[in-house]
C-alpha cells in the first residue's frame, strides 16, 4: 500500500462525529409527505353516484361498486395507489390522502371476520325502500382496519 | 427449419461483429383455442411485416416477412426470434417450428446464448441441441413444469375463461 | 486435486437478492460456476394472458423496484410504437428527465451496496443518504418513491412545472457537488483500490464475446450505450458514454460513479433545451386495440434492456418479453468468476450490479 496517511474518508468521518444525525427519530419525528404523494385511497359516500366506472377500470380489482345495492367497497390491501380511479371519477368522490396506508394485521382474525383492509359503504336508497340492515341515517361506513 | 442455413446466417452475424440481444419464443396458438382471441387474429403471425416500426435508426424486425406461417394443427407451433444488435441496428432471424422439433444451439458463435437456450428449454420445452453450458433444467424453479407449452397455456386460458379475473 | 462444491447463495451477506451459484473449487480457485435462478420467478410474462394491455404497464413496473421507471417507460414506448401514437413532446422530455433520475438513484443504491460488499459500511450509508434526496424529488413529482405509476400509453400522467424543473436542476447540482467528495473516496481510497483493482478483469474482447451490456461493457472499453442511438430525445443532448479501459471491478465502480455526474448534466441539458411550455399536453388519448409487434431497446441503469411485445388485436397481448440487462450480464459474471479466488467472488458478483428480480421476472 502506497501512502498510509491517504485516508480520504477521514475528513467526512470526523465531520459526521461532530454534526447532528442525518436520520430522524422515527416514530417521534415523522417526515411530512409532499403534496400529491399517493398514499391511501379515500372515498366520499355523499357525492358518489355509483356509476361503477372506477370499479371496472381498477387494475387490481380493489373496488366494488353496485348501483342496485348502493354499495361501494375498497380492498385497501389490493389497492396499488395508482390513481386511475381518481382520474376517472367525474364526481370527485375518490381522493388520495398523503398518509401511508394503515398497516393491516391478520393476527387474531376469526373466520367470518371482515378481511383486513376491507372498507365498505352502504347508502340508503332514495326511494324509501327498506334500508340496509344496520343502517343509520343516510348511510353507514364500516371499516375493518 | 434448415439447421445448416440457419447456423450459416448466425455465423455471418458473428463475423460481422453483431452481439446477441435476445432469443425470444412465442407460443403460437390457433385463434380458435385462444380464449380471448379475436377471429382471424392469427393471420398476423409471421405472415406480414410488423405494424409497429422500430425507432428511427433501428432496423425493424423485417425478417418476419420471410417466414412462412406453418399450418396449424399438430402438436403446436412456436415462433423463435434470434435478435442481434450492432450499434444502432437491430435485426432478427425468425423461424417457426413445430413443438417437438429440435433447434440447434448458437453457443458456438455467441457464448452468452446458453442462458437463453436453457431458458427456452425449461419454459417452452423446446429441445436445443448442443447448448454450451447445459444447466440440466435447474435454471428456473417453476410450479408448472413447462409453463409456456401449448398445453399449459391452453389450460391457463381455459381456467381464465371459466373464472375471469375481472368481473365484467 | 480434490474438488469442492460450495453453494453461494441464495442467502449470502452480499446478496440483496437470491441468486445461487454452485461454485466448484480446486483449493481456493473457482474453476466453474453453475447459476440457478428462479427463486423469485413470478411468471410476470404469463400475466399478459389475464391482464389487459392498458393495465399491464402496472405489472411491468413491478418487475423490479429499482428499474421501475424504465420498465414502465419501455412498455409505454413499445406500445405507442405498435399503436402508432404520437406522444406530446413535453411528455417525452419528462420521461427522459425521470429516466436519468432513476439512473442516479439506481447507481447510488448500487454504490452503497457495493461499498457494503467490500466492507465499507460508512460509505454505504453516505451513498444511501444521497439517494434519499433523489427519492424525495421522485415523490414530489410522481407521488411515489419507488413505484411511480406515471407512465401511460400515450404519455405521462403528471406534469412538472417549469419552476419546479429549475428547482430540481439546482437541487441535483448541489447533490452532485456534495457527491464529488464521495466520488473521490471511491476513486482514491487505498483500501478500495486494494480490494478491487485488478480483480475480475474482463478484457474488451471477452466483453464482446459474452455480449456484456451497460456499465459492464463500458468499463471494459466498449463504446456501447443504447442512448447513443438517439432515440427518446437523446439525440438532442450532448452525450458521450463514460468509458474505462481497465475492465476490473474498480473500473466498473468508477464508471457508475461518473455516470451519476453525467446524468445530472443530462438533466440540466434537458431542462435547458426542452420548450418552456408549461401546461402543454402531456398525454394523448389512446383508443382501439393493438395489432403488431415491436422490439424496443432502452438503456437502463444496469445496461440495455430489450422488450418484445406482440399484440394480436385483442385486449390481451400475445407475448411480452423483457430481456433485462442482468440477464445479458450473467454470462459475463460466470466468465469472471471462473479462475478467481473464492474471496473475490462477492465483489465480482456485486460489480455486475445483479438485479435478480429483473432477470427472473
Amino acid at each position: 500500500m502506497a501512502n498510509p496517511f491517504n485516508l480520504p474518508m477521514m475528513g467526512r468521518s470526523l465531520r459526521n462525529l461532530l454534526s447532528r444525525p442525518a436520520t430522524r427519530r422515527y416514530p417521534s419525528e415523522v417526515r411530512p409527505h409532499f403534496a400529491g404523494t399517493r398514499g391511501t385511497l379515500e372515498f366520499d359516500l355523499d357525492t358518489c353516484v355509483f356509476c361503477g366506472l372506477c370499479a371496472r377500470r381498477c387494475p387490481t380489482v380493489a373496488l366494488t361498486c353496485s348501483r342496485e345495492d348502493r354499495f361501494f367497497a375498497i380492498e385497501q390491501l389490493r389497492c396499488i395507489a395508482c390513481g386511475v380511479c381518481i382520474d376517472l371519477c367525474n364526481k370527485d368522490s375518490l381522493r388520495m390522502s398523503e398518509d401511508a396506508p394503515h398497516v393491516h394485521l391478520h393476527t387474531g382474525a376469526a373466520p367470518g371476520d371482515p378481511r383486513p383492509g376491507h372498507q365498505e359503504w352502504h347508502q340508503q336508497p332514495p326511494d324509501g325502500s327498506p334500508p340496509v340492515p344496520g343502517d343509520a341515517a343516510g348511510g353507514t361506513a364500516t371499516a375493518a382496519v | 427449419m434448415d439447421g445448416t442455413a440457419f447456423l450459416a446466417r448466425v455465423e455471418q452475424y458473428h463475423r460481422d461483429g453483431w452481439r446477441l440481444a435476445l432469443i425470444n419464443v412465442t407460443t403460437v396458438l390457433p385463434a380458435a383455442s385462444a380464449a380471448h382471441g379475436a377471429p382471424g387474429a392469427h393471420g398476423a403471425h409471421g405472415a406480414e411485416a410488423p405494424a409497429g416500426e422500430a425507432p428511427a435508426g433501428e432496423a425493424p424486425a423485417g425478417e418476419a416477412a420471410a417466414v412462412a406461417a406453418l399450418p396449424m394443427g399438430g402438436p403446436g407451433v412456436f415462433e423463435i426470434a434470434w435478435g442481434f444488435a450492432r450499434d444502432r441496428e437491430f435485426e432478427t432471424i425468425r423461424e417457426q417450428i413445430e413443438a417437438g422439433t429440435t433447434v440447434p444451439s448458437i453457443s458456438e458463435f455467441f457464448g452468452a446464448a446458453f442462458l437463453y437456450e436453457n431458458e427456452i428449454r425449461e419454459l417452452f420445452g423446446i429441445n436445443v441441441t448442443g447448448i454450451g453450458v447445459d444447466l440440466k433444467g435447474q435454471l428456473y424453479k417453476t410450479s408448472t413444469r413447462v409453463p409456456f407449452s401449448h398445453a399449459a397455456v391452453k389450460a391457463r386460458l381455459a381456467a381464465l375463461a371459466a373464472a375471469p379475473v375481472k368481473p365484467s | 486435486m480434490k474438488r469442492t462444491t460450495i453453494p453461494f447463495g441464495p442467502q449470502h451477506p452480499v446478496l440483496p437478492e437470491p441468486l445461487v451459484l454452485d461454485l466448484i473449487l480446486e483449493d481456493e480457485k473457482v474453476i466453474d460456476a453453475i447459476p440457478t435462478i428462479g427463486y423469485i420467478h413470478r411468471g410476470l410474462e404469463a400475466l399478459v394472458e389475464s391482464v389487459e394491455y392498458t393495465e399491464f404497464g402496472y405489472v411491468v413496473e413491478r418487475i423490479c423496484g429499482i428499474c421501475s421507471f424504465m420498465h414502465g417507460m419501455g412498455y409505454a414506448v413499445a406500445m405507442e410504437e405498435i399503436m402508432a401514437v404520437e406522444v406530446p413532446e413535453r411528455a417525452r422530455w419528462l420521461r427522459l428527465i425521470w429516466a436519468e433520475m432513476s439512473r442516479i438513484h439506481s447507481h447510488l443504491l448500487w454504490l452503497g451496496l457495493g461499498a457494503d460488499a467490500f466492507g465499507f459500511e460508512n460509505l454505504f450509508m453516505h451513498c444511501w443518504r444521497t439517494r434519499e434526496e433523489v427519492l424525495d424529488i421522485f415523490e414530489k413529482t410522481t407521488g411515489g418513491r419507488i413505484i411511480f405509476s406515471v407512465n401511460r400509453i400515450g404519455g405521462v400522467r403528471r406534469d412538472i412545472s417549469d419552476t419546479e424543473l429549475a428547482a430540481i436542476v439546482t437541487k441535483l447540482q448541489q447533490l452532485g457537488a456534495s457527491f464529488t467528495e464521495t466520488a473521490r473516496i471511491f476513486e482514491t481510497d487505498p483500501s478500495i483500490r486494494h480490494r478491487l483493482s485488478g480483480v475480475g478483469i474482463l478484457s474488451r474482447e471477452d466483453a464482446h464475446a459474452v455480449d456484456a451490456v451497460g456499465p459492464m461493457a463500458r468499463a471494459s472499453g466498449i463504446r456501447m450505450d443504447t442512448r447513443l442511438t438517439g432515440t427518446h430525445l437523446y439525440d438532442r443532448l450532448d452525450f458521450e458514454p463514460v468509458l474505462e479501459t481497465a475492465g476490473d471491478c474498480l473500473a466498473r465502480v468508477v464508471v457508475r460513479v461518473r455516470e451519476i455526474s453525467q446524468s445530472i448534466d443530462l438533466i440540466r441539458q434537458a431542462v435547458d433545451r426542452m420548450p418552456k411550455a408549461e401546461g402543454a399536453p402531456i398525454e394523448v388519448k389512446v383508443r382501439g386495440l393493438p395489432t403488431g409487434e415491436v422490439f424496443e431497446r432502452l438503456e437502463q441503469p444496469r445496461g440495455e434492456v430489450v422488450y418484445y411485445i406482440k399484440a394480436n388485436g385483442t385486449k390481451y397481448l400475445e407475448r411480452f418479453r423483457a430481456r433485462t440487462p442482468t440477464f445479458a450480464n450473467i454470462p459475463a459474471m460466470i466468465k469472471l468468476v471462473k479462475g478467481c479466488d473464492l474471496a473475490d467472488v462477492p465483489n465480482i458478483i456485486m460489480t455486475i450490479d445483479p438485479c435478480i428480480s429483473c432477470t427472473e421476472r
